[in-house]
């Protein structure tokens, strides 16, 4: 993958261990499910047949995730837009 | 909503061009899109006046619908997440072929142009007419270059390396001293640049001297909030001979610290140039190792982390908060608050430097607060400072938006008289100002939104970049779209408030 930016600057706190580390360039991470995105993501081509498939199920799972979200959001804006309606009525109406 | 001049820098020179057009006569007349040319006072007070205003909309209701319609972009950008779609659009660019020749030229002859800009602003400053309108320097350098100048910068490209007078004196100097009185033993070193691979030497300096590694660019934010006071507190909007001798010592100063310091003068402490350097991180026509290349509005800032030096996130913010606090100074809210303390017998120039400064303080604590927030809500490693670092190109956009709006209008207005005075600066025409139409004011604020708009996809694209995966980057983004849904309101409110000279100063 062509990247073009530098990787951020991480700190573990002093009392916590990371919960998973890249092999591949010893970036820490708060979840093996953000660790397996990393790899898949950034050394796509140096990954192992294990890495691969780690970072085929934690798409996976991303996906399921984002449907939901996705469907929170679509209703979200539904009702933001159906509200904004509503109210530009009332006020252009001269209820309020 | 609005009686408001649009800009605030030259805040008198609105009111004294529409007296100065009803002195020239009444010249009306049919303009391009639909732009009169208007010659009374109450005409150029009451156009303005039109600006959003619809009668039946009220303002609570502009500036919510403002914010609605940021986190309503929010929620639009969620469904947005190919990550390799996103970077096909970030980087697309078309390389603009520029022969090295030509580009030399070019630089050499803007070099002498902006040279005599300079001293033609100095004289005139001076020794022309002290009628607002029809100085030349007070025109050039508010509407012109504040104003017009500075648009060019986030709406083309950063040109300012190559148009900077300041740069050229000291470049001349150097040469001077060098070649002719043989002073300095350095000869101009040829050295890769960091950022764009071209070679070059320090065309500046004449000392070894060097500004400590760890102040970073904080004497530019500190140069940036003292500019700014000086505008809005000293009478440099409407006095030319006050313009004349603020413009000369910041040449003096500026002129010996290239010489002294070389080119990380204009790096890390020239307010100025750190300004269009900014802006030009979200323009289309970027510089890089290829030459020039047109890109889409915005897409460069995804590209470009800031340096990880001290002091370049809290210029961001602080070039944020100055456009803001310009704004703000000339409420009627403003104006109302600050009577009682200063008929209390406190100092106004304190309470505006106080303000300006508590101000700066709030918005970088808000900033900080909101990366904190980014940085629980990805579950992440990464430091608070350098999430703070990589986003803060996204509020480029939000300050270029609040600066078109603040100023377009304000420039339209004066660039006739700014035409009729450069072409005869010391005997110059009576002049008449634009009146613009009714609408102008819906521009203004789709201007503000647009940046906002703009500023949105570029914290998105930099989130997808920060952070693995897709939802970690999606859930990130909710504390900085909180903050920017609150600022929009904030700066639409400011927008749509009438125009008050900031009093007691």
């Amino acid at each position: 993958m062509n990247r073009k930016l530098p990787d951020p600057l991480t700190r573990v706190p002093t009392d916590e261990e990371p919960t998973a580390t890249c092999p591949h360039c010893e970036r820490p991470f708060r979840s093996v499910h953000a660790r397996d995105l990393h790899v898949g993501e950034r050394h796509e081509s140096d990954a192992t047949g294990t890495e691969s498939e780690r970072y085929e199920r934690a798409l996976e799972t991303e996906r399921d995730d984002l449907w939901f979200f996705h469907a929170k959001a679509v209703v979200g804006l539904g009702v933001t837009y159906a509200a904004s309606v509503i109210l530009y009525m009332v006020v252009l109406g001269g209820f309020l | 909503m609005s009686e408001r001049s649009d800009g605030n820098r030259t805040r008198g020179a609105g009111r004294r061009a529409a007296r100065a057009a009803v002195r020239a006569g009444l010249r009306l007349g049919p303009w391009p899109l639909g732009v009169a040319l208007v010659g009374t006072a109450s005409a150029h007070a009451g156009s303005l006046g039109g600006a959003t205003a619809s009668a039946t909309v009220p303002t609570w209701l502009t500036v919510l619908t403002g914010g609605i319609v940021v986190g309503a972009t929010f929620l639009f950008t969620t469904l947005l997440t190919d990550h390799d779609a996103m970077r096909g659009v970030n980087w697309w660019r078309v390389v603009v072929p520029t022969p090295a020749g030509a580009r030399r030229g070019a630089v050499r002859l803007t070099r002498v142009v902006s040279v005599a800009l300079l001293a033609l602003v100095l004289v005139t400053g001076l020794v022309g007419p002290t009628t607002s309108t029809q100085n030349f320097a007070l025109l050039f350098v508010w509407a012109g270059w504040w104003a017009g100048y500075t648009m060019t910068t986030y709406l083309v490209g950063n040109t300012w390396p190559a148009l900077d007078p300041w740069r050229a004196i000291a470049g001349g100097l150097r040469w001077v001293a060098v070649a002719l009185l043989g002073v300095g033993t350095s000869r101009r070193g040829d050295e890769r640049s960091a950022d764009g691979g071209v070679v070059t030497g320090d065309r500046f300096r004449l000392s070894s001297a060097t500004i400590p590694e760890r102040w970073g660019v904080w004497p530019a934010v500190v140069g940036l909030l003292a500019l700014v006071y000086l505008e809005v507190v000293s009478p440099i909007g409407t006095n030319s001979r006050a313009l004349a001798f603020v413009v000369a010592a910041y040449s003096v100063v500026t002129v010996a610290g290239a010489l002294v310091y070389g080119r990380a003068w204009f790096d890390r402490v020239d307010p100025v140039s750190r300004v269009f350097a900014t802006y030009g991180r979200v323009a289309p026509v970027q510089r890089d190792e290829n030459g020039f290349s047109l890109r889409l509005p915005g897409t460069a800032a995804t590209e470009a982390i800031l340096p990880d030096r001290p002091g370049e996130t809290e210029f961001v913010v602080a070039l944020l908060w100055v456009t803001t606090y310009d704004g703000l100074v000339s409420t009627p809210l403003w104006s109302r608050l600050l009577t009682p303390i200063a008929q209390a017998g406190v100092p106004a120039v304190l309470v505006y430097v106080f303000v300006l400064l508590a101000g700066f303080g709030v918005f970088l604590g808000v900033y900080r607060l909101a990366s904190r927030y980014i940085r629980e809500r990805a579950d992440t490693y990464v430091t608070v400072d350098e999430i703070e670092r990589w986003l803060a190109p996204a509020l480029v956009p939000i300050a270029a938006g609040y600066h078109v709006a603040h100023f377009l209008g304000y420039f339209l207005t004066l660039a006739p008289a700014l035409g009729a005075v450069a072409v005869a600066p010391f005997g110059p025409p009576n002049t008449v100002v634009l009146v613009l139409p009714d609408w102008f004011g819906t521009v203004k604020l789709a201007c503000v939104l647009l940046g906002h708009v703009v500023a949105v996809w570029v914290a998105h694209s930099l989130a997808f970049e920060l952070f693995p995966g897709v939802l970690a980057a999606i859930r990130s983004q909710v504390p900085s779209v909180v903050v920017m849904v609150f600022y929009t309101m904030v700066s639409l409110w400011v927008i749509t408030q009438p125009y008050v000279a900031p009093p007691f100063v």
